[in-house]
């Protein structure tokens, strides 16, 4: 069955072999180096605190950023409360059950999935990770336990308007943590807190903060956003 | 490294043509979670850990679970039936028959996974009508479903019987009403003699008469019927699909040789 014009199929071809051969040929790229960037990274972790150093540019360097992106985010749980509410709850499906094999194996893989999400949280300023990427997992482990048991049995467990309270809460205290320099006389936006050792879990001053918070955010976030649309559509 | 880097490099192609030619939606999204995994993969060998765990956690967990669950409902071409032996019955723990092959056919055909839900007649008619199910199913006679659903032109040609104690046929029924209820309502009536008036299917008739029908009178009502699927109204595509799908199963001789199969 011949579903494209030929223009299209020959544009397209070219397209992904010029991409592929790009992508091929350039596999030997080694990434720009920090010092070629002006930056070193020891003085990157001395002046910040943190060993992970994109950890110490988002949320130390860049934090202005940082923070819009959260709020980004913010305004994405709005606009789904605000379209999505008004269309009232979906009557409810009865849920086709599972088989035991993925009821079970969701039940010893969500222990893990969280604690590897808080780990990825807590030692985000020191290792890889971070509140973005820990916030998700943690709530992918959530979602599994949804297409495990159905949404419904989960979303039952937890109080949704509690929670949503806690996520404005979050984005308040985040805020508040920027703006708290200002007290003390200096710029907002500046870490106050003490820098510790670099490599130790108490280290880098408010980044483990930012990382706690924007990690329980984007995953009551997460949790939030999918489950209303699973309510109030029917479906995703 | 270098040719670990290489080997992934090259497989990301390869995956996502797999993730864009696969036809049954499962298997595509699994693709798609694959392609971020090697992503994942291709990252982290370029000393960029951080992507590489934003990308497995967003890429390969959570956008995976999303489709799965968004899938759930769309990717399944569910079908709700009466319980009727050859045309839809349970065959241990699977669901098995004719009209069951050739449902199973149209799903493959369509590219989604076939849920067959056994329930008693009225509830097809209402599961269909309330757009529950795509398709209702066992042993429906063309012309007897009512209002609200559509019905595809008819698969296979049936008699209708009807089946009455001595002495009751002056019960006014109408003719095209037919057994209501479960199948095994109606042969528990006949084993214990019980007054009965249904219209029966042929293969609804055959079952019931291995049992001992003296005493009962069976007449054959006049004119032929054929047995059809049932769809939601407004699902008219689905249906011009269903119909073109029989006759081609009609044409190929495929549908005489399944009923060979299942009816005989």
């Amino acid at each position: 069955m011949r579903r494209f014009s030929m223009p299209f199929a020959v544009w397209a071809t070219l397209f992904v072999t010029l991409f592929c051969g790009l992508v091929l040929f350039a596999f030997d790229y080694e990434g720009p180096r920090v010092d070629s960037l002006g930056l070193s990274s020891e003085s990157l972790a001395y002046d910040t605190g943190a060993a992970n150093l994109v950890s110490a540019i988002y949320l130390n360097i860049r934090l202005y950023d940082t923070l819009l992106e959260v709020l980004v985010f913010s305004v994405a749980v709005l606009g789904v409360h605000f379209y999505l509410g008004p269309r009232g709850v979906e009557e409810q499906v009865e849920g086709i059950p599972e088989s035991h094999v993925i009821r079970t194996s969701a039940g010893l893989l969500l222990p893990v999935i969280v604690v590897l999400g808080i780990h990825l949280v807590l030692f985000g300023h020191v290792s890889p990770g971070g509140g973005f990427s820990g916030g998700v997992v943690a709530a992918s482990g959530l979602l599994l336990c949804a297409v495990a048991l159905g949404a419904e049995a989960v979303g039952r467990r937890f109080h949704e308007t509690f929670l949503e309270r806690i996520e404005w809460g979050i984005l308040l205290s985040i805020l508040c943590l920027a703006c708290a320099p200002l007290a003390l006389g200096r710029l907002p936006l500046t870490d106050v807190l003490p820098q510790g050792q670099v490599g130790s879990l108490v280290s880098s001053g408010s980044i483990v903060l930012y990382n706690v918070l924007i990690g329980l955010k984007v995953f009551i976030g997460t949790w939030v956003i999918i489950h209303f649309f699973m309510r109030h559509r029917g479906e995703i | 490294m270098t040719i670990a880097r290489g080997a992934l490099l090259v497989l990301l192609p390869v995956i996502a043509i797999l993730a864009l030619t696969r036809r049954r939606r499962l298997a595509a999204i699994i693709a798609m979670g694959l392609f971020s995994l090697i992503l994942a993969g291709v990252y982290l060998l370029a000393h960029a850990p951080d992507v590489a765990i934003t990308e497995a956690s967003i890429g390969a967990a959570l956008v995976t679970f999303v489709y799965v669950l968004a899938i759930r409902r769309t990717g399944r071409l569910v079908v709700v039936g009466t319980e009727v032996p050859g045309l839809l019955q349970r065959e241990g723990a699977r669901v098995g028959g004719l009209e069951h092959e050739i449902l199973a056919g149209f799903a493959r055909h369509l590219g989604l996974d076939l849920v067959v839900r056994l329930v008693s007649r009225e509830d097809v008619v209402a599961a269909v009508a309330q757009g529950e199910a795509d398709i209702g199913g066992g042993g429906l006679v063309a012309g007897g479903c009512g209002e609200g659903v559509l019905e595809t032109r008819g698969y296979l040609p049936t008699a209708v019987f009807r089946v009455s104690r001595a002495g009751q046929r002056d019960v006014e029924q109408r003719s095209d009403e037919l057994a209501r209820g479960y199948l095994n309502d109606v042969t528990d009536a006949v084993r214990g003699g019980k007054g009965l008036d249904v219209s029966l299917d042929l293969a609804r008739f055959v079952c019931v008469s291995r049992l001992d029908l003296s005493g009962y009178v069976v007449n054959r009502l006049p004119g032929e019927c054929d047995y059809t699927f049932i769809l939601p109204s407004g699902r008219e595509e689905m249906q011009r699909r269903l119909t073109r799908y029989l006759e081609g199963l009609r044409e190929s001789g495929e549908l005489d040789r399944a009923v060979g199969r299942h009816l005989t």
